[in-house]
Formats: structure tokens, C-alpha cells, sequence
């Protein structure tokens, strides 16, 4: 990728904007008002055009409670329990470029996704969580995986988390990563099995065997992003502060980072489900209008040339 | 400046205050005359602990003045290693070699929780200094001779003992290559994952003095022109002067062919005791002896 690298939302909506870059969403049933003001905001920059499939008329309801204009979208009329399977079906064939779930639960929403006839998983392939963090105390966005997921990572999981995140740092423009794979210390501890996996992980990179990045670990946050910290405690490490991706062994761990930067340090966030050969958002009530825009932002550069 | 011959050992040993070395049951030519010819060199005053007749005998035979040693009467071979411990405790010895006395019965005295050499969880472990026409420095080698199965933190404590001889040879900075099958990490291969954890663990400073990669291939650690054309980015690149096995049947294999088919010469001692040990056995050459001497006597705080 022959460009500047993006380094805030602004950036990655401003680089869609300028774009000719136009995808197509399928949103299984419509939104709340969020979802749909995003939504709306995104089609009317141009770089989205949305079909929202379900009831025709609860779509247009909510659309007008909401003060949503309807025209923006296109409405797909189908019953509500047939709206999923027909979004997946679009995205699978190319109709549409990005699934999006809408006013559904999680779990039928996801059942659809990983159905293995239907579905959007190749067999055998690992989903995931890769979630990008706009913190305005650090210099640029920080990716991170696996905060929704996968709960305990194993070493597989943990080199599938880390060549998605790598992936995705890729398409913002980020040729090699560096990646810090965080535990509490730096140290290498047996009793700690994560911080064992973290050392062949770093061998494997070391060794071509895996995705191109420049990795190291255990670390732990201050050494992976405070450049002042890593050279405080003299450790040798490439990542020396200047992460672009953090791998965590845990969701526990990996949630309570991003929310607890989002309640106290004004953090935004986009994410997206890894591992499916479509981009598919899934946005929790719970996210801001902003995150939520993000969010649609970054399946957008993600479906380019998927 | 790093010593690249054995013979070179000598030549710093003779420099320096002669260490004190009490051998266990004594009762044989090969002890008897490495001890002499280690003497006869200045580098070593000896005390043998044995059979005083049968240590007499000997020496009348091979024409060893038996002035050269003090020595301490005990007929018996599990009170001899004992006694010889005993002596070392008792501040009378730097360092302690087996005679002819099963491995087993001198490992014993040392390994005694009571009387004899071992801190608590402290790990006894070979280490073999190898030196082949083939490679152009020293090669020092373990497990070959006790740990059948090293644990992660056996080998942590088998390189450790790897460095500190290294450095007691004059190499202040060794390359420590651990062994497995290819340079390519292999999780579900136990030397593979423990070697990449304990080159983490050196890049993290949990092991110093050296520096660590593995895993490695036995070429690429020995052989520059293995490392150049399969395009390994390793420090160590063919020119390693440690080498940690994953176990002892490759170990054992490696110095074995080394001695037999590579025509090398070496050294050998216990460490992780309190002093250095020797444990030479009957096979050996008076070389081989001569060098496990002095690679002990090095070995002596």
C-alpha cells in the first residue's frame, strides 16, 4: 500500500471520503437509532450504500421515530426471520460486500455467520476479535485482540489473533506492525503459560514463520506504550513504546482495557468478528454514534479488495 | 583471550595458584597417573583417598614417586568417596575426581543431603568441552552424561552451567545454541518450545553472559555456509561455542561421534555442586583425564 499510513478515525473517514471507495452493507433487520444514524451518515460521505432486509414497515416506523430519512436506504421487504439467512446470501455472493448485524440477537445472528453451508467461516477457520482504539493520549490507533471472542486464547489462537490484527494494520497503511504480546512483566514465567507462548510466537516471526511484523513478548503496557517507560527499564525490546498492535491473553484482560479506556480516557473504538471472508459488524447497544460510524468506516477499507 | 586448544588450559592454569584436588578411591593406574601428570605440570597438588597399599603398589609400578601425593587411607570404596567429600567440606580440596569407583557410588557421597556437596535444589548436571579439528574453537557441550530428560528448568540451569565454563576458558561473551531439529519452531516438539522460551528468557536477562538462540540445527550452529544458504537470521550462525541438547541420547550421540569419527580430543566435569567434579571414566585417554583435570581446576571459584 503506497500511501502515509492512517493514524486516527478522521483519517480513515477522510481517506474514505476522498476515495472512490463505495461498499455495499446488508443489514440483518434495521437499527436502533444509533446503528441507523451512522448508518445514514456514512451513505450520505459516500462511501457506504445500505440495504437494510426485514419488515418493510417496522423498518420505516423505527426510520421515522428516529427522524432518519428512509431514502436513504434501500429497504429489502422480507419476513424478519428470513432477513439473516438473506443478508448472509448477499454477502457470500457478492451482492453485497459487508454483513451487518441490526436490531437481532447476537447469538442467531452469529449462528448465520458460521453456518457451514451458508455461512460466511471457511471450515477451519479460526473467529476472532479485532478491535482498533482511538486513545487521544497516544499518537496513533492501537489495535487490539481478542476483547469479544475467544476467552482464553491457546497458542493457535493466539497466532491466528495475531496474524488478523497484522492484517488489518496492514490495510490502515502500517507495512510492519510492531506487535507487543502483553502480559504483567516482561519476564518469562513457566508458571504463566501465556508468557511461554508468547516466547515461540516471537521465534516463529524471528524465523519467517509467521505473518511479517516486528513482535516481541512478554511485555507489558508501559514497555509496549510508553516509550519513556521502555527506556526507563533499559529492556532490549523492538517494540520499545511504540506499539501499533497488542495481543492479550485473555477477553477479561483485553475488555477491561478498551472499556476501561473508554470510560475514563474518551477512547473510541471499531471493531470487527475476524476470520470470515466478509466483513461483519457486530456492534454492541452499548456503543457510542461515533464508534458505531467508525465501526462502518473500517469494515468499509477491510472489504476493499477482500 | 579466548582459549581455543585444551592444551591452552595449561597454560593458564600454570599461571596461577595450584588448586587442591582429592580423589576418590584412588586404587588405580588411570587415576593415579592423570593425577601425576597434572602434578608433574604444576597445576594441581593432589590428595588420594584409597587403599594406601594398593595406591603404593601402583605408583612402584609405574614409576609415580609416591611423595608427589598426601595420602589418605581408606580400603573401602563408598567410605573412600565419602571421606573425599568429607575432605572437600572440611576445606581441604578445590575440587574432587572419581576413581575407581562406580559413577553411581561416587555420585552418591556428593549428592548426600547431609554430608555431601549439594545445595538444596541446586541441579548436578555434565558439562564437555570438545575440541575438533573440524571447528575452529572449543565446543562445550550438555547434558552428555546425567540429565536422561532435562525439564525447562534443567536446561536453564544446563546453560548456565555452559556459559560459566565458557567464561572460565576465556570467552566472555559465547554463543549458546540450543539444539533441536530445524531452526523452524515446532510447538508440539518439546525442544523446539523450550529452546525459544530460553532464548527469550536470555534476551529478557533472566540468563546472562551469553548470547542464546534456539532452536537451532546442528548445521546452522556449526556450519557458516549452512546458516548462509538456509538464510537463518541467527546471532549464532555457524559459529556457536555452546551447544545445549534437548537430551541425553542427542548429547551422548554427538560427543561420541565427535571423539570416535571426528577425531576430537576433550574434557569433561559435574557441575552444580559445590566444587567442581570430576568424573572420568576407565574409557577415557590420559588426555581426556589430564584436560578433565584442568577444565576443573578452572572450574574452582
Amino acid at each position: 500500500m503506497n500511501r502515509r499510513s492512517i493514524t486516527s478515525f478522521r483519517e480513515l473517514t477522510g481517506f474514505l471520503k476522498r476515495s472512490t471507495i463505495k461498499k455495499h452493507i446488508a443489514v440483518a433487520l434495521g437499527g436502533d437509532k444509533n446503528t441507523l444514524g451512522a448508518l445514514a451518515r456514512s451513505v450520505n460521505e459516500g462511501f457506504v450504500k445500505a440495504t437494510l432486509l426485514g419488515d418493510r414497515k417496522q423498518i420505516l416506523s423505527v426510520c421515522d421515530q428516529e427522524k432518519i430519512d428512509p431514502l436513504l436506504f434501500s429497504i429489502y421487504d422480507i419476513a424478519p426471520e428470513l432477513a439473516v439467512q438473506e443478508a448472509v446470501r448477499m454477502v457470500k455472493t457478492d451482492e453485497a460486500d459487508v454483513l451487518m448485524k441490526g436490531l437481532i440477537g447476537t447469538d442467531k445472528f452469529l449462528k448465520a455467520v458460521m453456518d457451514k453451508e451458508n455461512g460466511l467461516l471457511p471450515p477451519k477457520t479460526l473467529m476472532s476479535y479485532v478491535c482498533a482504539l482511538e486513545i487521544p493520549k497516544y499518537h496513533k490507533l492501537l489495535f487490539i485482540t481478542d476483547p469479544a471472542v475467544i476467552p482464553i486464547p491457546d497458542l493457535e489462537q493466539k497466532i491466528a489473533m495475531t496474524s488478523y490484527a497484522v492484517n488489518m494494520a496492514n490495510r490502515f497503511g502500517i507495512a510492519r506492525p510492531k506487535v507487543a504480546l502483553i502480559s504483567g512483566t516482561e519476564k518469562i514465567n513457566p508458571a504463566l503459560p501465556s508468557t511461554s507462548e508468547y516466547a515461540l510466537i516471537s521465534k516463529m516471526v524471528d524465523r519467517g514463520q509467521m505473518v511479517d511484523c516486528i513482535i516481541d513478548g512478554p511485555l507489558d503496557i508501559f514497555l509496549a506504550c510508553d516509550q519513556d517507560k521502555a527506556s526507563i527499564k533499559g529492556v532490549q525490546t523492538p517494540v520499545a513504546g511504540d506499539a501499533d498492535i497488542l495481543v492479550f491473553p485473555s477477553i477479561e484482560a483485553a475488555n477491561s482495557f478498551y472499556k476501561g479506556l473508554m470510560l475514563w480516557a474518551q477512547a473510541e473504538l471499531a471493531g470487527l468478528i475476524q476470520g470470515t471472508s466478509k466483513p461483519v459488524i457486530v456492534m454492541s447497544r452499548s456503543e457510542s454514534a461515533a464508534s458505531k460510524y467508525y465501526c462502518i468506516a473500517l469494515s468499509c477499507l477491510m472489504a476493499e479488495g477482500f | 583471550m579466548p582459549i581455543t586448544k585444551l592444551t591452552q588450559m595449561l597454560d593458564i592454569l600454570q599461571g596461577k595458584a595450584k588448586r587442591r584436588m582429592v580423589a576418590a578411591f584412588a586404587n588405580d593406574a588411570h587415576t593415579i597417573c592423570a593425577a601425576y601428570s597434572a602434578i608433574k605440570i604444576g597445576i594441581i597438588e593432589a590428595t588420594l583417598v584409597g587403599d594406601e597399599n594398593i595406591i603404593k603398589s601402583i605408583c612402584e609400578k609405574h614409576d609415580v614417586p609416591i611423595s608427589a601425593f598426601r595420602i589418605v587411607h581408606e580400603p573401602n570404596d563408598v567410605k573412600a568417596a565419602n571421606k573425599a567429600v568429607a575432605l572437600i567440606n572440611q576445606g581441604e580440596g578445590d575440587f574432587l575426581m572419581k576413581g575407581l569407583i562406580s559413577s553411581d557410588k561416587y555420585m552418591r557421597a556428593i549428592l548426600n543431603k547431609e554430608t555431601g556437596l549439594i545445595n538444596p535444589g541446586a541441579v548436578l548436571s555434565h558439562v564437555t568441552v570438545i575440541e575438533a579439528p573440524a571447528y575452529s574453537k572449543l565446543l562445550i557441550v550438555g547434558d552428555v552424561a546425567i540429565i536422561p530428560q532435562p525439564d525447562l528448568n534443567q536446561k536453564i540451569a544446563i546453560a548456565n552451567y555452559l556459559i560459566k565454563t565458557a567464561h572460565s576458558l576465556g570467552i566472555e561473551k559465547p554463543k549458546l545454541g540450543i539444539q533441536s531439529a530445524s531452526e523452524m519452531t515446532m510447538p508440539k516438539l518439546s525442544s523446539s518450545a523450550d529452546a525459544a522460551i530460553i532464548s527469550k528468557m536470555a534476551q529478557r536477562g533472566q540468563i546472562q553472559g551469553a548470547i542464546v538462540d534456539g532452536p537451532l540445527g546442528l548445521d546452522i550452529m556449526i556450519d557458516p555456509e549452512s546458516a548462509e544458504i538456509k538464510g537463518v537470521k541467527s546471532e549464532i550462525k555457524g559459529d556457536t561455542d555452546c551447544i545445549l541438547f534437548p537430551n541425553i541420547e542427542a548429547g551422548n550421540t554427538f560427543y561420541k561421534t565427535m571423539t570416535k569419527l571426528g577425531g576430537a580430543e576433550l574434557g569433561a566435569l559435574v557441575m552444580g555442586a559445590r566444587v567442581p567434579a570430576v568424573l572420568s571414566s576407565r574409557g577415557d585417554s590420559e588426555l581426556t583425564k589430564l584436560y578433565s583435570i584442568a577444565l576443573a581446576a578452572l572450574g574452582c571459584n
